[in-house]
């Protein structure tokens, strides 16, 4: 598909439609939407902004490209003014006191927020089904899951009722739910977008990562919300990605994919096949493809988890009804932080809350967290040797297709494990991109920190091959 | 301590699928032995430490952080005491 952007730009500019029509449009299909994908829509604020641009362009003054574009906020972002949830009970009349910095880029960019997305609660799922809000139905079948965290973002994306919506991406969470829902998902190379204003999950792997229906689309919101930050000292400063720079993709000579994920009996036969048949349509292009070695899923699922765990134990510990959230007094002060957090957290944030204050206690810490460290800079060195040899990995997203709702919940090992392709690419910091091309729930594109461009790239090349 | 007093979550007990989880680490084979090799590469130059100064929250943000506040008591915002034991 084109570009959304650009092509609403243009209508807006040539006066075909106007900003108030197409923002009430959206709102009224987003308040209408049986999918589940609201937690808040900003309404009052949009109609306001649309106003705004529909005057200026009424003055015959430029607009920025990006200016009247409504767009989705997963409701993990901190926009001042607006409800903040998590998805959860502790948080569910939090206001953001201040606005989040990848948030405040689009909105000096002139684009316009509509609503704040649902998603797994504090980013804790891959179904968006632990929520206060009820269940994310998948865009295509909604008796499947919307996948997650990130899955109210990805559905309003796919059903367009938001031109793009901005997920964050911890171990998989925008790049599963666009696979599920067919769009493009990308997690950026960590520290490219600022995650100050971000909820904290787990700080070492959180992403801002925008969601969208083409390529072009990614870029463009990608080069605006990037960049070196004051209040997020892991950012770094990155070049503009420009339009035509990734229209060519002669500098990729070399793929590789990792076998161990395509020879295992977890994998769909349908994907395996499907997976299979993309790298035939690649090399048939002149690229050479190499089946590399990597670690076993389980290991890097337990190692991502432990990891993961043990970082949102520490981040959630300030929620405790003292300075903001749901507070219930209990007998005395410690009471009421247990009362506070015992009833206000869902049952999957307890699990990973006490896993992650078990495997940091004493007698546990080195024989799991610091051996869960060396595990990650073990993974990590792999993919720098990996890509010293390839340009691009390429790899399923998941291996399986999304799960009936009520499935998930049921069995979080299951749900774990499914996140098998996606949490390798966390640990690594690694920029990764889903393209809804290749196999069901779509491919993984990959490369080294930094070169988020060849992902770009390989992505285009892809479009026009498979 | 306990996981739920360490949690603060009443009636916490650890779980059986994170379990299994932290076993696959515990039998993981390991082959580097410096845990803090030139992965870690996040610590901020003296160079890019933000200033320290004050800066003052503009009147909204103060606002809506009074309207967060769980508890009131004579105009009075009421924050936890600290815990002796």
């Amino acid at each position: 598909m084109d570009s959304q952007i650009r092509k609403i730009h243009h209508q807006l500019v040539n006066k075909e439609i106007t900003c108030t029509d197409l923002v009430q449009e959206r709102l009224d299909a987003l308040k209408q939407n049986t999918n589940n994908t609201v937690n808040s829509l900003l309404d009052t604020s949009a109609l306001d902004l649309a106003a705004k641009v529909d005057a200026k362009i009424a003055n015959g003054d430029s607009i920025g490209l990006l200016e009247g574009i409504p767009f989705g906020i997963k409701d993990v972002y901190m926009v001042q003014g607006t409800y903040t949830t998590a998805s959860s009970d502790l948080l569910k009349n939090y206001k953001s006191a201040y606005t989040a910095t990848a948030i405040q880029k689009l909105l000096d960019a002139g684009a316009i927020p509509l609503i704040k997305e649902n998603c797994d609660s504090f980013g804790h799922g891959s179904s968006s089904e632990n929520t206060i809000f009820g269940a994310v139905k998948n865009a295509v079948n909604s008796n499947l899951v919307a996948g997650g965290s990130s899955g109210g973002s990805a559905v309003n994306v796919a059903k367009d009722y938001t031109v793009f919506s901005v997920g964050g991406d911890t171990g998989g969470s925008v790049r599963q739910p666009a696979g599920y829902n067919n769009v493009y998902g990308l997690k950026p190379t960590y520290g490219r977008i600022s995650r100050f204003g971000l909820m904290a999950y787990a700080s070492s792997t959180d992403c801002v990562g925008p969601i969208a229906k083409s390529i072009e689309d990614i870029r463009i919101v990608l080069n605006v919300m990037s960049g070196k930050d004051g209040k997020d000292q892991t950012t770094y400063a990155s070049a503009e990605i420009p339009q035509d720079g990734i229209l060519t993709s002669e500098d990729i000579k070399t793929v590789g994919y990792f076998k161990n994920f395509i020879e295992t009996d977890a994998i769909d036969s349908q994907i395996k096949s499907d997976f299979l048949a993309a790298i035939e349509k690649i090399k048939a292009k002149g690229i050479q493809v190499k089946a590399l070695d990597f670690f076993e899923s389980e290991t890097l699922v337990s190692t991502y988890y432990t990891l993961a765990m043990a970082e949102t134990a520490s981040n959630l510990s300030r929620l405790d009804g003292t300075n903001y959230g749901n507070r219930i007094e209990g007998d005395n002060l410690k009471d009421t932080y247990a009362v506070t957090r015992s009833e206000n957290f869902s049952e999957e944030t307890k699990r990973r809350i006490v896993g992650g204050n078990q495997l940091l206690s004493q007698g546990f810490s080195d024989e799991i967290y610091l051996k869960g460290l060396k595990l990650r800079d073990q993974i990590s060195e792999n993919f720098e040797n990996d890509f010293k040899e390839v340009d691009i990995i390429i790899s399923p997203v998941t291996p399986n297709t999304p799960p009936k709702i009520g499935e998930s919940l049921k069995d979080p090992l299951a749900m774990y494990l499914s996140d098998a392709y996606t949490v390798g690419f966390s640990l690594g910091q690694l920029p990764t991109l889903t393209v809804p091309k290749g196999t069901a729930t779509g491919l993984q594109i990959s490369a080294a920190k930094n070169n988020d461009e060849l992902v770009l790239k390989f992505a285009n090349f892809l479009k026009d091959t498979i | 301590m306990t996981v739920d007093i360490l949690s603060s979550i009443k009636g916490a007990q650890p779980s059986e699928a994170v379990n299994k989880l932290f076993e696959v680490i515990k039998n993981a084979n390991t082959t580097n032995n410096n845990t803090f090799n030139n992965n870690h590469d996040h610590a901020v130059s003296l160079d890019y430490l933000r200033d320290d100064v004050v800066i003052n929250s503009p009147q909204i943000e103060k606002q809506i952080i009074i309207e967060n506040f769980p508890k009131e008591k004579n105009g009075f915002l009421v924050v936890s005491k600290v815990i002796e034991e």
